[in-house]
């Protein structure tokens, strides 16, 4: 649901636990062995091959790093389109044909989605509480959902800014905004000092961005409580937020342009737009989609509305089991290898270009020593990440339709610079998702 | 093949039927097998699926079933604003590229087919060559052509001091992407269609004194007139079926929306909203769209070219 053919850089994995206590975990779930007929270390001493399929940066590294590392359960990698590039319409027609992968990659956002298309398996006996409590809670709490596990995250996704510090000195801005009024008076600045330059982008393609921002300030868009949804994407919080970026939009503040597109990189790279608001896996992004700027960029908590440090999730990865898999255990092994041992994290980060935030906090000096700086002139990103990790929000949950939701919105949000609002995109973004709730046969209180 | 059968001579019949229907069945296997498995069975099972609809309950997590709901999908596609403003944008698009498109190449035709004409090879092939061009490596080409900021198209225009936001308007931008693909191929048909021209009734015509427009309007344009009507009937039927270009076009404007066009609102609701059976309705309606409207466009390019025939004799 983030968007973008770059969702796939939402994706990262983390490792915590070591591999003993993988295994412990794993001689737990043989304890409480359900339907899986494949067992982790199968009986015949024939290894057990699981298939997976996703897209993050480093994934090959990572499973190659497994399959090395263990003899009892192989893992068969196929790379997939990035989620809303296809990834996400390529896993459902493959469940739907009976041929799905073991386990996938999908983002916070999409898991309710799947798990509600029937597409995902309840996991719950397989996670035991050590290997959940090696989680941040908010992901913990979005891979839980009716009361059963149904994911294990990969990474959190805090909302960082990011920003030119050149280009702010240039305007007179000696610190990053601590708050959206700061934000856009130092937007003026920039304009001020060049009236090309911009301090960001709103993107319409990307509804993703909007929610962590409502997130951010309170807003919870969908509350399923007592077997019934509440849908509320109009709420007070949110249209501050829509009323704050209208008006951004209007006084033509901040550039309308798609995420990740040619358009959003020329202008970085001509120094058009002198800052991004994103996510933590957003920093190895913009290394890799801007290289010759290198040194020039700093990280910061994301704007505030009070100056108290909050944050939504924008995008985030998990792994889930496919619905018919018969391997849902060795499948369970490997993700949790792949998102709480140090070797999984390691493998990833040091791929390249990752700088994914692990779910796992106690992997986070893994991650940071594994990712190269020098882009940020030598700046403890990491750091950065760690403070806007415990500071995201708790309680928001994704909808089960958000396919559906962020369809219309994104829509509706395209027209925006034809005269569109985004108001205009939350009436149909709430109109749409009851609609399609309500046709599920899904019980909706407005 | 009965009536065929009966006519032979009854001694040689059995022989003959057998080989007469031997031979064919061989050679019409493959496509009749081909056609059934890539055609007939995936229509029958979107058919099948349109009368279904999934349901849950609840929270929506503890599983579905999937229930026969008859013409439900269809009222709930019929009734869907964003489907019925997709064929409304298909007709805009018909309107506007539909006249450019047959124009463009009819009078490209026309002047390779005149005597003025040099280099006829050349021209030809230059023309011809765009539709070489898989649609959606030149929708990638033209999405980079309309993106400002890498466009060099775009730069020249801004440096002219006109402010064009040419994907803002993706109706426009969409049809340029098809006229530039398909203005060559259908001028190598029309082109054809000109050289079967009878020679003597252009020399006819001449000795009458027409000059070279009067012959194209009056004698060349008339007399091709069927392939016209068949290349319009074509475009029609393709304009329908429009999805890759606008679908290239959706990652860099979101000025075209994931239901733009019908075919893209049948793939929003099968891959982005799971909801099969809505998607299959969808599609099934378009085919019947496309069905009576080729159906109807041949009948009255028939009976226009039947009450022709009578008018001549």
């Amino acid at each position: 649901m983030p968007t973008t053919p770059f969702s796939s850089r939402r994706r990262r994995t983390r490792a915590a636990a070591t591999l003993t206590a993988a295994a412990a975990s794993m001689a737990l779930l043989a304890a409480c062995g359900s339907s899986a007929d494949s067992a982790a270390p199968s009986e015949d001493g024939k290894p057990v091959t699981v298939t997976f399929w996703g897209w993050a940066k480093g994934t090959q590294e990572v499973v190659d790093a497994f399959n090395a590392s263990h003899k009892d359960v192989q893992v068969k990698f196929e790379a997939i389109p990035s989620g809303n590039a296809g990834g996400y319409a390529k896993i459902s027609n493959a469940v739907k044909a009976g041929n799905a992968p073991d386990v996938f990659n999908t983002e916070y956002g999409q898991l309710p989605d799947f798990v509600s298309k029937g597409a995902v398996q309840d996991i719950t006996k397989l996670v035991s509480s050590e290997l959940k409590a090696k989680y941040l809670p908010q992901s913990v709490e979005l891979t839980t959902l009716g009361g059963a596990t149904y994911g294990l995250p990969l990474d959190a996704a805090p909302q960082v800014f990011f920003y030119r510090k050149d280009l702010f000195e240039k305007a007179g801005i000696t610190s990053p905004p601590k708050t959206w009024d700061e934000y856009r008076a130092d937007a003026e600045k920039l304009k001020k000092a060049d009236p090309n330059s911009r301090i960001g982008t709103f993107f319409p393609d990307d509804p993703g961005v909007f929610e962590a921002m409502s997130w951010q300030a309170g807003a919870r868009w969908f509350s399923g409580a007592d077997g019934s949804w509440k849908i509320d994407i109009k709420g007070a919080e949110t249209q501050r937020v829509a009323d704050y970026w209208q008006k951004m939009i209007n006084d033509d503040l901040v550039r309308v342009e798609p995420s990740f597109s040619q358009q959003w990189t020329a202008s970085l790279q001509k120094g058009g737009t002198a800052g991004y608001i994103g996510a933590a896996w957003g920093g190895g992004v913009l290394k890799s989609t801007v290289p010759d700027t290198s040194g020039k960029w700093a990280a910061a908590a994301v704007p505030t509305w009070d100056g108290q440090p909050a944050s939504g999730m924008l995008g985030g990865s998990t792994f889930a089991v496919s619905k018919d898999s018969k391997k849902a255990k060795a499948a369970v092994e490997f993700a949790s290898w792949a998102t709480t041992t140090p070797e999984g994290i390691q493998a990833r980060i040091a791929s390249g270009t990752s700088s994914m935030f692990p779910a796992a906090p106690a992997l986070v000096p893994v991650a940071k020593a594994a990712f190269k700086t020098d882009f940020y002139g030598g700046q403890d990103i990491y750091s950065v990440f760690v403070d806007a990790g415990k500071s995201i929000k708790q309680g928001w949950e994704w909808g089960p339709a958000m396919g559906a939701t962020n369809g219309a919105v994104k829509d509706s949000f395209g027209k925006l610079s034809q005269g569109g609002t985004i108001q205009t995109a939350l009436d149909a973004g709430q109109q749409a998702t009851v609609a399609e709730l309500k046709n599920r046969g899904l019980k909706v209180s407005e | 093949m009965t009536s065929r059968a009966t006519r032979s001579q009854p001694s040689r019949a059995a022989v003959g039927r057998r080989g007469r229907v031997g031979a064919p069945a061989i050679l019409l296997a493959p496509f009749l097998v081909l056609f059934t498995a890539c055609t007939l069975i995936p229509i029958g099972y979107a058919a099948y699926l349109s009368l279904f609809t999934e349901k849950r309950s609840g929270l929506g997590f503890g599983g579905g079933r999937t229930l026969f709901t008859g013409l439900g999908n269809y009222t709930r596609a019929l009734t869907d604003h964003a489907f019925l403003e997709g064929f409304w944008t298909t007709a805009q698009y018909c309107l506007l590229y539909i006249p450019i498109m047959i124009g463009t190449s009819l009078l490209l035709a026309l002047l390779l087919d005149s005597t003025l004409a040099r280099a006829r090879r050349f021209f030809q092939l230059a023309l011809f060559l765009p539709h070489a061009v898989p649609g959606i490596i030149a929708a990638l080409i033209w999405m980079y052509l309309y993106t400002p900021g890498i466009s060099p198209v775009v730069e020249v225009l801004n440096s002219l001091g006109t402010q064009v936001d040419l994907l803002g308007h993706p109706l426009p931008a969409v049809v340029n992407i098809a006229v530039w693909e398909w203005t060559g191929y259908n001028m190598v048909i029309f082109y054809a269609a000109l050289q079967a021209v009878p020679r003597e009734v252009l020399e006819a015509a001449v000795v009458d004194g027409a000059g070279p427009l009067r012959t194209a309007f009056s004698v060349k344009i008339p007399l091709i007139r069927a392939s016209i009507s068949m290349v319009g009937m074509f475009t029609v039927i393709g304009s329908l079926q429009l999805f890759t270009e606008p679908m290239i076009l959706h990652g860099t404007s979101p000025g075209v929306v994931t239901t733009w066009t019908p075919n893209m609102y049948a793939y929003t609701a099968a891959f982005e909203r799971g909801d099969y059976g809505l998607a299959a309705a969808a599609s099934v309606l378009l085919a019947v769209v496309a069905a009576t409207l080729s159906f109807v466009v041949t009948r009255l390019t028939r009976v226009r070219s039947d009450r022709r025939a009578e008018a001549t004799t």
